[in-house]
């Protein structure tokens, strides 16, 4: 079954209905998604400044990182449930939108920055974990894994306002655009 | 009130800001990083005084870590939050949403303040100093108000589904 026809199953399903349908449903589950998100940003934030090994190395990198993963991860699962929540309803829609995809590349990114930094860079941990500098690889993880959450949170505020059109306004059309922006 | 917003949204800086196509999905932007930085150092602190993280740290220690992303990201959110009312005062204005959030986040910034201020140089200092259930309780209580804030936040653009006829879009 090849991807367009999922999508369509998914917005043709009952979470699909039950979202579009429901009055209170949707701003209670992008503000759940908001408040997540946001845990996932900081919280990773802080391991990746680590990583950089600002504003100290004092404190070891893997009880910076330990301490908070469960949190990181807890509230990235909320984030993708009320993520797919908030995708059923106008999976269509969203799987057509060119900055939802680049959302998803991104979150593909972060999560292939993730495994290469576990299962290479970190086996060298010992020798970095405090009071030197970072590895050269564990500073680069650090940086990339900023700059593409970054990218995450900038790109999905941008589905808000380009989401069901996807063209440029031609040339010359004078358009007298007087609602506000959502 | 509603005549101040109404001239303020007709002003050249509020027409420019809804004109230009990028510049509040950027100021929303910048306004949501914040709330990452804002939320994620207030709540580090808070679970530092119900002892779940850095507890082998003293509190001062962590107060000083987290604190100043604290204040410095909610400068940025005052900031991309002012132009963002600039941009659109007539929406803001009308909604109870708004409204409540400013409270809320003036009740916080309180709180945490007469908080940060009040801790005991015993247990600023020293590692196994324990709070007592008080203090453990207003640092939960400024993570449940930043939750409410960010929820209030979202529903600006819902105000009258959220509140109906108290909604001051009526």
């Amino acid at each position: 079954m090849e991807i367009p026809g999922i999508v369509r199953s998914i917005e043709a399903s009952g979470v699909g209905e039950w979202m579009r349908m429901s009055l209170k449903a949707m701003p209670i589950v992008e503000s759940i998604h908001v408040f997540t998100s946001a845990v996932v940003f900081g919280t990773i934030l802080i391991v990746d400044l680590r990583l950089l090994g600002f504003p100290s190395t004092r404190r070891a990198f893997t009880r910076v990182s330990d301490e908070l993963t469960r949190f990181t991860w807890g509230a990235f699962l909320i984030s993708v449930v009320t993520g797919l929540l908030m995708f059923a309803p106008n999976a269509s829609t969203y799987y057509g939108n060119t900055a939802f995809r680049i959302k998803m590349l991104s979150l593909l990114l972060a999560g292939l920055n993730m495994a290469v930094f576990e299962l290479v860079t970190k086996r060298s941990v010992a020798s970095w974990d405090s009071n030197v500098a970072p590895a050269p690889a564990a500073r680069f993880a650090g940086a990339a894994s900023i700059l593409i959450w970054t990218t995450v949170i900038f790109v999905a505020r941008w589905i808000g306002f380009t989401k069901g059109y996807n063209y440029d306004i031609p040339a010359g059309l004078d358009l007298n655009l007087q609602f506000p922006a959502q | 009130m509603h005549e101040f917003a109404e001239w303020l949204q007709a002003s050249s800086v509020s027409l420019t800001i809804q004109s230009v196509e990028w510049i509040i999905p950027l100021l929303q932007s910048i306004h949501i990083l914040m709330i990452g930085v804002v939320f994620v150092s207030s709540l580090m602190i808070t679970l530092r005084v119900v002892g779940s993280v850095r507890a082998d740290e003293p509190f001062a220690a962590v107060w000083s870590r987290f604190a100043p992303w604290m204040w410095g990201g909610l400068v940025v959110m005052a900031l991309t939050g002012l132009t963002l009312i600039v941009g659109e005062p007539v929406r803001e204005f009308t909604a109870l949403s708004f409204w409540l959030k400013m409270t809320l986040v003036a009740i916080s910034v309180i709180t945490i303040v007469i908080f940060g201020r009040t801790v005991r140089p015993e247990a600023r200092a020293s590692a196994s100093a324990q709070f007592s259930a008080g203090r453990k309780a207003a640092a939960v209580a400024t993570v449940v108000l930043w939750l409410a804030i960010i929820f209030l936040g979202r529903a600006i653009a819902y105000d009258v589904e959220v509140w109906g006829s108290l909604s001051l879009h009526a």
